[in-house]
């Protein structure tokens, strides 16, 4: 979808805020919906609607509550937030060895499901008991049919009078975990899940971890002795002994160098011309400095005042 | 051929050698690196200043000529008896004679007669053409030569001269009113505060030209100088106690008397000078803004030296002054050196205590000797310091010094404090400030010199208070209630404010003991002089070794610190030896402690916490079980560098809440994996491996709670170790490797990924140098300096204050809050360091208002390493950063440090243009209060924020806030809602989680990441500030409809009856705003019962 959609094609879904007692006021807050067209086509984009400017503390139940409201129970499926899917995830494996997977794909082995879950097993529990996304962020919902979809349409269109809007919140109840104190004290908690529960990620972490850098040595050994179908054999890190780790390279560098600047330093100063030509470059530093200050005053007395003692 | 060549070769020498002196003479006229900045200020700053007088002085010069024919023209007549003429000429002319103070007894024999002046001539600044353009009250000085026919020889005595003067002076004033009372405006004033020179000043009613002073005077050399020295006595009263009062000299009278002969000798002499030397005026320019911007003038009350002793010292030491008489100054220097030599002079001669004599045939010293500071001028016979008090004379040299130390140390911006900053502030330069009654009668002070009974009651209480607060003051300095000018028809009026202001510099590191120790009791002499001094509070006090001392003990007041202790001292001290009752005594800056409590039981505190943390140290590195070794464990946290606003406090009953951060590093290896991911997970690995093995080894004494960071990314720094002590104490430990730096730094470089990553990269590698490479630094810097200057924690603390009560916190970091007071003790000039909490913070609040950080950078130089070039390089860098950003969207602060030349450690994202302009503008009014209202500033006015700056407030609930942290200690019904939590704290009930991080921060930063755009957040930072201020931003504006805009949408309003519109299209295409109700309901709906009210304020 292009991010300057022009508004023609959104249907406005206005929804009534009732007033809260730190804030009397009787809001109104607008959604904004249309067919899902996502630029790498799913299945089910026929049967979910896109929707722009969700509140921040939506959650699967306010919008099951909010659509059950316009057409009727039972045809709400799910809700996915566009601030759900995580950001850039790093890679587990060594940097090398994500370049070289790259040129090849890995096969895939029966171990697949029973590593997933060991990667589930090594997430960190996450310390919120709810997620309150950004304000305006946007998200897509998926419906029972195409039908349904076709209804919240129809019906956010026939929406006129504001004693018809639906009512946010209305009917989630407990359904969604609270907000305001009880959820930041359950921050503090679960900031804490204790520290045998950590020990395990921990453990399930460093498995995978430990096999994936296995599976990338390997392969990384298998690249250096095959040639492609070109007929090149790919040059990686490291020789026929282990390969060179990068700190040890970055140190070897660093000697190189003072070595040359020790042999540079030991030429200096050494002929007479160096001299001449050391000293006249000192005045013309001088002399620059002495432009700069004159360049500094110039630009102190633009500036009003600088030459006024305060009174 | 060859002799060519030779030449050709010599010739090519000899140009070689001209160009190198062409342009070895230029760099002469410089002086040395960095004075030539000073030098091109300094005459950029004379031409701002001097006065234009082609544009006046015709008119001055007219009325000068009307004024001298008249005073020439007058009739001169008979010496009469003194009563009969000035009651007759009182009556007649209804002018008050400006007689002295005792006015001319009822019976007195002397005779008054007129006769035309001598000469009448125009002296001074004038005349020399050193005036400029700021001083606070120009006027032009004509002196009238009184003629020798009128005086006798023993007109030296008993005020008879002073008499004749003032007689003169009234005579001379009716008939100028009489011919030029319809331009004029007339009146007297003290000559220099001096209670015996009555002057007339003659003011043009259109204030079109300066007024003119008509002073009197003496013909030259007609009093016997020899009946006037400084030991002898010219005011005989009483026959009886002649023998008495013969004794007694009365220095102030005879100088005065003497000077009044001086007038045009010393102007000769500033006119020569002026001729000879050609930078002497320039040199005298300088001289006047210097003392101006310190207060200092030639009158009494303000010192007593101002621009005529300033002109007459620089002359005289262009003659004389030297060791063995030779010039001190040459007359070819340059006026900036010449300014320079003489503030070397005046601090270095020690004029408190020395006696100096400039010029030849220097006469007994014994004769000079007064209480006055003396610098004797022998050609003309005169104390040119004799207007000058003990405080006076201190006050200058110690300003001399601090003004020397500027220019010696900081060659890069010397200009500003020298010549521009107003340095004559009490609230910046005094620790402690009183005001002392001035007693109503004269019993007990009636001195026989001629100065006046303040004077002679200052002199008292300065001698007093300096002998009593001894150590504890380094400087002790008396603000004197100036004298106003009278209508001619009256008398002189009382000052409004009769009380002397008493400023105070302590000594910190003395002002606080609790204890005062005298001379030890053999010394029989000295003991009784003590007990003399102290009266019933002297005690006897042996030590445990045996000696025993006169002591004093002020230890009840300890808890107060220094400015309790003094003030006991004074108080104590000024009842039992001037009779000043606790009433006439108004101390000020006591609102301090109220708005800040800063008791010295603090300092205990810091300590505690410190001990508690080197405990946790040893506890850490006798681990022996841990897989690398331990490098360093550095605290990073306010609390362990005496710079935390709020003391850390923990005993056994009441943890620490929010546990102290700290960093471990351990030895390089190669153990690491080369993951940042990877990285992050061995290190809770390490965390969690610390935290068993020391629940092993401590047992019951410790418990160890791992805890998550608040990430969004598995590559940042996901957790930590919170370390709870069974004292209270807590820690918390994150793990240093330094294998991040390098991939972060690899991934920053690298060209090959995308931009998005390496931006990404960019920001958690600045994360990464905060945490484990800036703030360990700067947590030893602000340490070490806090043991250096005692004022600087206390100086700290108050200024996180002002930060916090400013609503401002939340935008800087508190390191950054610490170098700018931290600065503030570095680069104190124009003053000394600051030695008290207040000094220190208004002193920051000064350096603030005076930064223009839009293209000036931030250079705090700690360790005193910064080269030259490097702080080229500093400002090279901001220039760069300005030409990239020229919005300053991104670097608005740019603070270097010798350990970070960057600029932007410590500023990386935040504060925001906006902030650091609102910062600015609140420290100027602060700055402005203090100088306008002095001692009268309320104080608890800096702190009050204005909350109707705001356009939302959002109240919070300090109840439910607090609910929050409580329940963590005790809590027993919610945990059950969190089962993972019940399985693993073993022992249940009553184990406390220390506090991730305050509620009131977790949910302003959830405002400010999910509000960025459309508004900006202050708030306090302190766990008590309870209302969070919103701006709504200005710059948004109503545009057309996109999907991800980061803000809750509506279509605007405007568009339905939008007819006027400007722009043409707003029928076709509809505009969006934000929908701000609907926004600030969801900020309510988040916040629930954490917000009692969601305030807004109209327009």
């Amino acid at each position: 979808m292009s991010e300057t959609m022009s508004s023609e094609e959104f249907i406005m879904l206005p929804v009534s805020i009732p007033p809260l007692p730190s804030f009397r006021v009787q809001a109104t807050h607008y959604l904004y919906l249309r067919r899902n067209t996502p630029r790498l086509p799913t299945p089910d984009d026929s049967r979910s609607l896109y929707i722009a400017n969700v509140p921040c503390d939506s959650t699967d139940p306010h919008f099951r509550a909010l659509f059950s409201s316009l057409i009727g129970a039972g045809r709400f499926e799910s809700i996915t937030f566009e601030q759900d899917k995580k950001p850039s995830k790093s890679s587990h494996e060594p940097a090398q060895a994500v370049r070289l997977a790259g040129h090849r794909k890995r096969k895939r082995s029966e171990d697949e499901i029973q590593n997933a879950k060991d990667e589930a097993a090594a997430e960190l529990p996450s310390t919120w008991t709810r997620q309150v996304y950004g304000s305006g962020s946007c998200a897509v919902a998926l419906f029972a049919d195409e039908k349904s979809a076709e209804h919240v349409l129809k019906a956010a269109k026939k929406l006129k009078k504001p004693k018809n809007y639906p009512v946010w919140g209305e009917g989630v109840k407990d359904k969604a975990p609270p907000l305001g104190s009880h959820w930041l004290k359950a921050h503090n908690k679960l900031s804490y899940p204790g520290n045998d529960i950590i020990q395990a990620s921990m453990d399930a972490y460093f498995t995978v971890f430990n096999r994936k850098e296995k599976e990338a040595a390997l392969l990384a050994m298998r690249l250096r002795n095959e040639p492609d179908e070109d007929g090149f054999v790919t040059v990686t890190r490291g020789g026929r002994a282990a390969p060179a780790r990068r700190d040890e390279a970055e140190e070897a560098k660093q000697k190189m160098l003072e070595r040359e600047k020790k042999k540079k330093d030991e030429m200096m100063d050494f002929y007479r011309f160096q001299m001449r030509e050391k000293r006249k470059s000192e005045q013309a530093e001088m002399l620059k400095r002495f432009e700069e200050d004159k360049k500094k005053v110039r630009a102190m007395k633009e500036k009003r005042g600088k030459f006024r003692p305060e009174t | 051929m060859s002799i060519m060549e030779a030449g050709t070769a010599k010739r090519r020498k000899l140009d070689h050698s001209n160009g190198y002196e062409a342009a070895s003479s230029t760099l002469s006229t410089m002086g040395a690196a960095g004075a030539s900045a000073f030098v091109l200020e300094t005459e950029e700053l004379l031409k701002e200043v001097k006065l234009d007088y082609s544009k006046t002085s015709s008119k001055v010069e007219d009325s000068l000529r009307q004024c001298k024919d008249i005073i020439e023209s007058l009739e001169s007549h008979e010496p009469l008896p003194i009563n009969d003429v000035s009651a007759k000429f009182e009556k007649a002319n209804r002018i008050t004679i400006p007689y002295p103070d005792p006015k001319p007894a009822k019976d007195s024999p002397y005779k008054l007669s007129f006769e035309k002046p001598a000469q009448i001539n125009v002296v001074g600044s004038w005349v020399l053409q050193t005036n400029i353009k700021s001083q606070p009250e120009l006027t032009v000085d004509m002196i009238v030569i009184m003629p020798e026919s009128i005086f006798q020889e023993k007109d030296y005595l008993n005020l008879r001269y002073f008499y004749k003067r003032a007689y003169y002076l009234a005579y001379i004033t009716a008939q100028l009113r009489k011919s030029m009372g319809t331009t004029m405006d007339f009146t007297f004033d003290r000559l220099h505060g001096n209670m015996l020179l009555p002057t007339l000043i003659a003011r043009p009613q259109d204030k079109s030209s300066p007024a003119i002073r008509i002073i009197p005077c003496a013909p030259e050399g007609y009093f016997p100088t020899t009946k006037l020295t400084a030991v002898s006595n010219a005011i005989r009263q009483g026959k009886s106690e002649e023998t008495e009062d013969a004794k007694t000299p009365t220095p102030f009278y005879n100088t005065t008397l003497k000077a009044e002969g001086q007038f045009s000798s010393y102007l000769r002499l500033l006119y020569k000078t002026a001729n000879s030397c050609a930078a002497f005026r320039d040199a005298c320019v300088l001289g006047r803004i210097w003392l101006q911007q310190r207060g200092f003038n030639s009158s009494i009350q303000g010192g007593g030296f101002g621009h005529f002793e300033w002109a007459v010292l620089v002359a005289l030491l262009l003659q004389g002054g030297g060791r063995k008489g030779e010039a001190v100054l040459s007359t070819s220097l340059h006026s900036t050196q010449l300014f320079k030599a003489t503030l070397q002079y005046i601090a270095s001669a020690n004029l408190q205590k020395k006696l100096c004599v400039i010029g030849n045939d220097p006469p007994n010293l014994e004769t000079l000797r007064q209480s006055m500071p003396i610098l004797h001028d022998t050609a003309r016979g005169v104390n040119v310091l004799y207007k000058m008090t003990p405080w006076s004379i201190a006050l200058l040299s110690e300003q001399a010094k601090w003004s020397l130390s500027t220019i010696n140390n900081s060659p890069l911006d010397q200009f500003e404090t020298l010549f521009i900053v107003k340095a004559h502030q009490p609230l910046q330069m005094f620790d402690l400030l009183l005001n002392v009654n001035l007693p109503t009668s004269k019993e007990g002070f009636g001195a026989v010199d001629r100065k006046g009974l303040v004077w002679d009651f200052s002199a008292k209480l300065y001698n007093t208070l300096k002998r009593a607060l001894d150590e504890r003051a380094q400087l002790v300095h008396l603000q004197v209630p100036g004298t106003t000018a009278w209508p001619i028809s009256g008398t002189p009026s009382k000052g409004k404010r009769n009380s002397v202001l008493v400023g105070i510099i302590i000594d910190p590191s003395k002002a606080s003991q609790g204890r005062d120790h005298g001379p030890s009791h053999e010394q029989k002499e000295k003991a009784a002089r003590f007990r003399e001094f102290w009266g019933s509070k002297a005690e006897l006090w042996q030590f445990p070794d045996g000696n025993i001392v006169e002591s004093l003990d002020w230890t009840e007041y300890s808890y107060l610190g220094f400015p309790g202790i003094c003030e006991a001292i004074i108080r104590y001290i000024l009842k039992s030896r001037l009779q000043v009752s606790d009433a006439d005594l108004e101390f000020h800056g006591r609102e301090i402690s109220k708005i800040l409590p800063l008791a010295p039981s603090d300092k205990m505190a810091f300590d505690t916490a410190r001990q508690a943390f080197e405990i946790f140290e040893r506890d850490v590195r006798s681990l022996e079980d841990l897989p690398l070794h331990v490098k360093h464990i550095s605290p990073i946290s306010p609390d362990l560098r005496r710079a935390s606003l709020r003391i850390p406090e923990f005993n056994f009953r009441k943890p620490l809440l929010q546990p102290m951060e700290v960093v471990i590093s351990f030895e390089v290896s190669g153990k690491w994996p080369e993951n940042l991911a990877a990285i992050q997970r061995a290190k809770i690995a390490f965390l969690l491996k610390i935290g068993s093995s020391l629940e092993e080894a401590k047992g019951e004494d410790i418990k160890a709670h791992l805890g998550l960071e608040n990430a969004t990314r598995d590559d940042e720094n996901l957790a930590f170790l919170d370390v709870v002590y069974e004292n209270g104490a807590s820690f918390r430990l994150r793990v240093h490797s330094d294998l991040e730096e390098s991939l972060l730094e690899r991934q920053t470089k690298d060209q090959t990924v995308e931009r998005h990553i390496r931006t990404e990269s960019a920001d958690l590698l600045a994360a990464y140098r905060r945490m484990y490479t800036n703030l360990p630094l700067h947590n030893q810097t602000v340490s070490t300096f806090c043991t250096r200057f005692p004022a600087l924690s206390a100086s700290i603390r108050l200024t996180k204050h002002w930060f916090n009560s400013h609503k401002l916190s939340c935008h800087f970091h508190e390191e950054l809050i610490e170098l700018f007071v931290l600065q503030a003790f570095l680069k104190p000039y124009p003053w000394e360091t600051p030695c008290s909490a207040f000094t220190g913070f208004l002193r920051t609040l000064l350096l603030l208002s005076r930064w223009d950080w839009r293209d000036e950078p931030f250079v705090i130089d700690s360790s005193d390493s910064l080269s030259t070039s490097q702080r080229l390089e500093i400002g090279t860098r901001l220039q760069a950063w300005r030409k990239i950003d020229p919005n300053m969207n991104r670097t608005v602060l740019f603070v270097a440090t010798s350990h970070d030349v960057t600029g932007v450690a410590y500023t990386q994202h935040n504060p925001s243009k906006v902030v650091a302009t609102r910062m600015t503008s609140l420290a100027r009014s602060a700055c402005k209060v203090v100088k306008e209202k002095g001692v009268d500033t309320n104080i608890r006015s800096l702190f009050q924020p204005n909350l109707r700056d705001f356009d939302v407030l959002l109240h919070l609930s300090p109840k439910v806030l607090k609910s929050i942290t409580r329940d963590e200690d005790s809590s027993t019904n919610r945990r059950s809602q969190f089962k993972n939590l019940d399985n693993n704290q073993a022992g249940g009930g009553k184990e406390a989680l220390p506090l991730v991080e305050s509620p009131v921060k977790t949910f302003l930063r959830w405002l400010q990441t999910a509000y960025a755009s459309p508004l900006l957040f202050f708030h306090g930072g302190a766990a008590d500030d309870y209302v969070i201020g919103a701006l709504w931003n200005p710059l948004l504006h109503r545009r057309a409809f996109s999907v991800r805009a980061p803000y809750s949408l509506m279509k605007s309003p405007d568009n339905d009856n939008g007819v006027g519109e400007g722009e043409g299209d707003s029928g076709e295409e509809e505009l969006y705003e934000v929908n701000k109700v609907a926004v600030l309901a969801e900020i309510a709906r988040v916040g629930g019962d954490v917000i009692e009210k969601i305030e807004v304020r109209d327009g």
